[in-house]
């Protein structure tokens, strides 16, 4: 059985402006065990189709299930826990371990079983020393720690994250992937998770859905999409900058050619009937003195973009 | 035995916060302290120019008082507390116990009734020994009695909840509401119609328990039975409202803002 079914969902929200069409038949599917990124620019309907997937939110028409139970019924809540507005999802007046016995009671755990739960939690998240400091004392990132635990706490096969990572810094954002990575690896856990920053996603997801106005534009594995949109482009580091007149000469040989960095370095796409050498052979005619050569990867940035704007290019 | 735990979990909540805001209690407490010895004074020289505010004696007005304090609470805590939760970001989490938000909600009406029990009797006792009037406390009658009586609040305190969830901002309606159940509380009971209104029947009942000394069997059943009938309508309703709320503020995606 898939741990999230989303079938031909629809969410129609009506308001004085008239009807606003937030998902249109958007389907997908998660297995258990897979850890899935939800992508999409703002609007695009990842906060809406996670909340109904939490049964926060009623859908017009269409099917959403976790683990076989319709997301509307409050037993989705024994499958489904989420991490949806970050650190406002705890209470600010309560300890860490007050918060995270506080949700695991809620799920309906023992005190006990809550009580070791908690502590398992703690010293997962680093948390030890701060276990009876009340939550608004601790910093953004301890927040977003605790929020993140208290979703655990609950135990639920399916976490649902909406923007782990927001407004964290560097480091922090670095030690959550890890625990997200974690969760999958050794917990079996399933994860959905809806983020702006592409570097949680790639660092994260095996596979991404990408939507784009309410609507599915891509379904794949991360490795897959990249693929789709790898190109013979290199990435040159110039050691003095352009020359006068190099860029016209360049120009005139490579077609796709773009300079960075204030003409410190340049990215040409090769066509198929020219490699490297001639490249270099134009670079060298130029006299343009080369500091390195690198291929120019996509990134899931790149990747998501193209999608999204051939998306709405086509749209027009 | 999930639901023990889950309420277990909820009253705990309820206390730690209630523990961690001692002046917001005592200041509460104090408040509705303050409030009765401005009445008692002016009952008191009602009484000297022979005009009676408070019914047959000052025991009326300490009845009476008992009750719309114990109202205030009632209602108010559920609807204050939903919009609490709202605020802060936390009410979605409570929508996603696997027991249903309505469980929550009764959970948290248990705090609150016997947060408001102790309230009440430490209040009950500053204003027998004010008074000089000593009631009696029969609470194998008074506790059903005054639950049957709070019953309707607590249904327009779900009603509230309701309204807050999609009008998020009602304090107005709210704060006229603590006057209505003045009126309510003092409103003479004789006609069925007065009966048939929340706590005009419940006060007069519980007097009687109180002053009088009379217990759930010498009371007159047709009046018990009102009392039931009309606690269990009014509750039934505001739980009714609260859902169908409940449906819109889910449909317009309404639970996480405020």
């Amino acid at each position: 059985m898939d741990a999230v079914v989303v079938d031909d969902l629809t969410k129609e929200y009506r308001t004085r402006k008239g009807p606003v069409q937030a998902l249109t038949g958007i389907s997908f599917r998660v297995e258990r065990g897979e850890i899935v990124g939800l992508l999409g620019a703002n609007g695009a309907g990842k906060t809406t189709a996670i909340k109904i997937l939490c049964g926060l939110l009623r859908q017009t028409s269409g099917r959403a299930e976790v683990f076989g139970v319709p997301s509307s019924r409050p037993e989705v809540a024994r499958h489904v826990a989420a991490l949806l507005e970050g650190s406002r999802n705890v209470y600010w007046r309560l300890s860490v371990e007050e918060n995270l016995r506080f949700f695991a009671g809620l799920q309906g755990a023992p005190p006990r079983e809550a009580r070791r739960r908690t502590q398992g939690l703690v010293a997962q998240f680093g948390l030890e020393d701060k276990r009876r400091t009340t939550a608004n004392l601790l910093s953004q990132g301890m927040k977003q720690k605790l929020a993140l635990a208290c979703a655990l706490v609950k135990g639920t096969p399916l976490l649902l994250l909406d923007e782990p990572t927001l407004g964290l810094d560097v480091e922090t954002s670095h030690e959550l992937r890890g625990f997200i990575r974690e969760l999958a690896r050794s917990q079996g856990k399933t994860v959905l998770l809806s983020s702006h920053d592409m570097g949680v996603v790639e660092d994260t997801c095996a596979r991404v859905v990408i939507l784009a106005q309410g609507r599915v534009v891509a379904d794949d594995l991360v490795p897959n999409l990249l693929a789709l949109f790898r190109t013979r482009a290199y990435r040159v580091s110039l050691r003095d900058g352009l020359p006068d007149g190099a860029r016209a000469q360049l120009e005139a040989r490579l077609s796709a050619l773009r300079p960075l960095e204030a003409e410190r370095a340049l990215e040409v796409e090769l066509p198929p009937e020219q490699d490297v050498y001639t490249l270099m052979d134009a670079l060298r005619e130029a006299g343009v003195a080369v500091e390195g050569v690198s291929r120019a990867e996509p990134n899931l940035e790149d990747v998501f973009l193209r999608i999204v704007r051939g998306q709405n290019e086509g749209e027009r | 035995m999930s639901r023990l735990w889950t309420f277990l979990a909820v009253l705990t909540r309820f206390f730690i916060e209630l523990k961690r805001y001692p002046f917001n209690t005592l200041s509460g407490l104090a408040t509705l302290y303050l409030i009765f010895l401005l009445l008692f004074a002016g009952a008191r020289y009602a009484q000297g120019l022979g005009v009676n505010l408070f019914g047959e004696s000052l025991e009326g007005l300490v009845v009476g008082f008992l009750v719309w304090t114990f109202a205030i609470a009632a209602y108010s805590d559920l609807s204050w507390e939903l919009m609490r939760e709202a605020q802060q970001g936390t009410l979605e989490q409570l929508y996603m116990c696997p027991l249903g938000f309505r469980f929550v909600t009764l959970s948290w009406i248990a705090g609150s009734f016997l947060t408001s029990l102790v309230m009440v009797a430490a209040l009950l006792g500053l204003m027998m020994v004010t008074t000089g009037h000593f009631l009696r406390l029969p609470l194998g009658t008074l506790l059903p009695l005054l639950f049957l009586t709070l019953a309707p609040v607590y249904g327009i305190g779900f009603l509230m909840a309701g309204l807050a969830l999609v009008y998020k901002r009602i304090q107005a309606f709210f704060q006229v509401l603590q006057f209505v159940f003045v009126a309510l509380v003092a409103l003479p009971s004789d006609a069925a119609w007065g009966k048939a209104l929340p706590l005009s029947l419940g006060t007069r009942l519980l007097g009687r328990a109180m002053v009088d000394g009379e217990t759930l069997f010498t009371l007159p059943l047709g009046d018990v039975l009102v009392l039931i009938g009309t606690g269990a309508f009014y509750l039934l309703l505001g739980i009714g409202v609260f859902r169908l709320f409940e449906g819109i503020a889910k449909d317009r995606g309404l639970l996480a803002h405020y």
